[in-house]
């Protein structure tokens, strides 16, 4: 029973206090939020002329980050499904954080698109004159679909923790929590009834979650792909992106790993052995990965088609350095790193995984924007500064603003339910701590 | 307890005095003012009908973007030292001010033959005073069209009046235009020989409308000497039409989009909302076997 008890107050360090590093963390980010929402109001009241996006570069910063969102939303469920549909025994102090990756980015990710649209008011024309035929009412169907299937199954991962909350009776939290949980765990005890049916929906979206996650981010790769653009019109894209996905969100798995590890110091659950089998994953991931980028570039090159023989020179001269960090250093460092047991130590792989994050974003960027800088048609009397995009600082204040919700978002997640599924960590006494 | 309440309400009181200290002076950046610089510019035109009109455009950048600058007075001369006044127009609302000359207009020429013309505008409390100037030479372009045995030539010749003679325009550009749905297409370049005369083949597989018709252009186009100066007609030198587009009643540009689309997306769609339905149903199944267990307990104890 003691131990249960450390397990609890371990899992849940928020919930009962709030430390004052919680509220000056919360407060940093807090204050990167406003700054965006500054540069949001500048942008409603002046119009996008305020970004770099111009007539030739019409998606800028704000696509990038969409994709890099959902990519981290998809990856995310892709990942629990996987580990919860195959009982990996490592996965019990992982999964939560990858299921709460999921639905949060799942949430940020389509404000970049509000961001991105010149007509905000005219965004409900999308569902009162929707056209099948259109991949972006595809990403508007796939979008909606999947953010409630990831609800339902965050939820059905939840329960069981809402329970033994509920049930825990030296519990020190407000009375409105006390409540939140009585009527979120469902009356749920535990009966062998009650723990068939969970288990059951639980199998059953979990596989779900894998299915749409692949669905949805091909989905969002075939608005590229379906287009004749140089550099897009590709038949990979869509399982090239689904694997990048993976990469960057086992990537920000290990980060967050590390981040809780330190902060809560959760060395006894989150050991080296987790963040050495993830890290394999990433590696396995980014070879993948490397394997997919290299055969997408080398066909258009061997192709010598006009526009993405331009394409690809561009590449190679304007993106020179994003170009070679995005696709030779994101890939194999991380690769090296984890390849060698003599350089797997918790900081290396963290490390690995955090080049492998920038490096996926970078490849985003360079997906996007050199493709817009290369049109079929020459447009005249263009003024050069209209073909090539630089952000300004309200695109970045709002990335920022972006990556400052994910981390409100996760500590908000940490006052209110375990970081770490504690009914999963538990599974063999669970009848005793919810006595 | 009460220490850990006073820190947290000050705590949020100093959020709050931050993010308000935070957007006051970003709001104060903002409204910074500065005395407008503006950008002048001139052009010179002489349509098909010999219509000629001086364009001037008054605008000035913002944010790396151009701005125009509507309802200024910019003033018109004509003459070395702008001893002629020809008009003081106001911009529109796309910062341009228009002027015809008149046919019937005799304008003062320089040593060269130039016409002088000097644009100002005198500026305001807010904008700054600017002036631009423009010598133009007035230029004749003739265009004929002949056809031979299948071959379209443009014959152009372009001359300048001197002490009433013609004097023929040598080694200068003139581009062949056709009119495209957003601009116009250059369809080639050729250079006036020593008689200001040149001959262009016209190509044969240019679409026209419905009936071939094209309208055709010649121009000194932002030439530095005679500005734009152009001679336009239409003729029937370009490929008919076809304007037929096969009927479809589903298809990827239609309404009604492709049935096997439909399909498919009902599929996926019934499948994934299936399972959604069936995960739903099972946790109101634990709820309900919630109450029951409840009963069976207080049965239990009764």
């Amino acid at each position: 029973m003691e131990a249960d008890k450390k397990l609890l107050k371990d899992l849940t360090p928020e919930l009962e206090k709030t430390s004052i590093k919680w509220y000056l963390t919360f407060f940093l980010f807090f204050v990167l939020f406003v700054a965006g929402i500054y540069g949001l109001i500048l942008q409603i009241e002046k119009g996008h002329i305020v970004t770099g996006m111009r007539d030739n570069v019409v998606w800028g910063f704000y696509i990038v980050n969409f994709i890099f969102f959902m990519g981290l939303s998809y990856s995310g469920a892709l990942i629990s499904g996987v580990l919860h549909l195959f009982h990996t025994g490592w996965r019990k102090p992982v999964i939560r954080m990858a299921e709460l990756i999921t639905i949060i980015s799942l949430i940020i990710g389509p404000f970049f698109i509000f961001f991105c649209i010149g007509r905000l008011d005219r965004l409900y024309f999308l569902f009162i004159h929707p056209r099948i035929q259109s991949p972006i009412t595809w990403d508007v169907i796939a979008i909606c679909t999947d953010l409630v299937g990831c609800f339902i199954y965050l939820y059905l991962s939840f329960v069981e923790d809402f329970a033994i909350l509920r049930d825990y009776a030296d519990l020190n939290v407000a009375p409105w929590k006390k409540k939140l949980y009585r009527i979120l765990s469902l009356g749920y005890t535990g009966t062998d009834i009650q723990k068939k049916l969970l288990s059951r929906a639980r199998m059953i979206m979990a596989a779900m979650v894998i299915a749409i996650a692949i669905i949805v981010y091909s989905v969002l790769a075939w608005i590229f792909g379906v287009t004749l653009q140089p550099g897009w019109h590709s038949t990979i894209f869509g399982p090239y992106f689904v694997i990048a996905a993976v990469f960057s969100g086992t990537g920000l798995l290990i980060i967050l790993m590390w981040i809780f590890r330190k902060i809560y110091h959760l060395e006894e659950y989150i050991t080296k052995r987790h963040f050495v089998n993830v890290g394999v994953l990433l590696m396995i991931i980014a070879a993948f990965y490397g394997y997919f980028t290299f055969s997408d570039y080398l066909t258009k090159w061997y192709g010598s088609i006009k526009m993405d023989s331009i394409l690809i020179d561009k590449l190679f001269s304007d993106y020179y350095s994003l170009f070679i960090f995005a696709n030779y250093i994101g890939i194999l460092l991380p690769c090296i790193i984890i390849a060698f047991p003599r350089f797997r130590s918790i900081r290396n792989i963290t490390i690995a995984a955090i080049i492998a994050i920038l490096a996926l974003w970078v490849n985003r960027y360079i997906i996007v924007i050199p493709t817009l800088e290369t049109p079929f048609l020459p447009i005249q009397d263009t003024r050069p500064d209209w073909i090539k995009y630089t952000p300004t600082w309200i695109e970045w204040a709002l990335t920022v603003a972006g990556v400052s919700v994910f981390a409100m978002l996760f500590m908000l997640v940490s006052k209110i339910a375990p970081i770490i599924s504690i009914s999963e960590m538990q599974e063999k006494d669970k009848s005793e701590i919810l006595k | 307890m009460v220490i850990m309440i006073f820190i947290k309400h000050h705590i949020l009181k100093a959020l709050t005095l931050l993010t308000l200290i935070i957007s006051t002076s970003f709001s104060s950046f903002s409204q910074e003012a500065k005395k407008i610089t503006p950008y002048l510019t001139v052009q010179y035109s002489k349509d098909t009908d010999n219509q000629r009109v001086l364009q001037t455009t008054l605008t000035y950048s913002m944010n790396r973007m151009e701005i125009p600058l509507p309802g200024m007075e910019v003033s018109i001369s004509v003459g070395s030292q702008s001893e002629k006044h020809l008009a003081a127009i106001l911009t529109d609302e796309k910062g341009i001010a228009r002027y015809k000359l008149d046919d019937n207009l005799t304008l003062p020429v320089n040593k060269e033959g130039f016409w002088d013309f000097s644009t100002g505008y005198s500026g305001n409390d807010s904008i700054e005073s600017i002036s631009s100037e423009l010598s133009v030479k007035d230029v004749d372009l003739e265009m004929v069209l002949s056809e031979i045995d299948s071959l379209k030539t443009i014959n152009l010749t372009a001359f300048t009046s001197e002490n009433g003679k013609k004097k023929p325009v040598s080694d200068e550009t003139v581009t062949i235009f056709v009119p495209r749905m957003f601009s116009i297409l250059p369809v080639g370049d050729v250079y006036l020989d020593k008689n200001g005369t040149a001959n262009f083949e016209f190509p044969s597989d240019i679409p026209g409308d419905n009936e071939g018709n094209l309208t055709i252009i010649a121009r000194f186009d932002d030439n530095p000497t005679f500005g734009n100066v152009e001679k336009s007609t239409v003729q029937k030198w370009g490929l008919p039409r076809d304007n037929y587009t096969p009927g479809s009643h589903r298809a990827l540009w239609t309404k009604s989009p492709p049935m096997w689309m439909i399909i498919t997306l009902s599929i996926l769609l019934m499948g994934v909302w299936g399972h959604y339905f069936f995960a739903i149903i099972s946790l109101i199944r634990i709820k309900i076997e919630a109450k029951r267990e409840k009963q069976r307990m207080n049965i239990g104890y009764e």
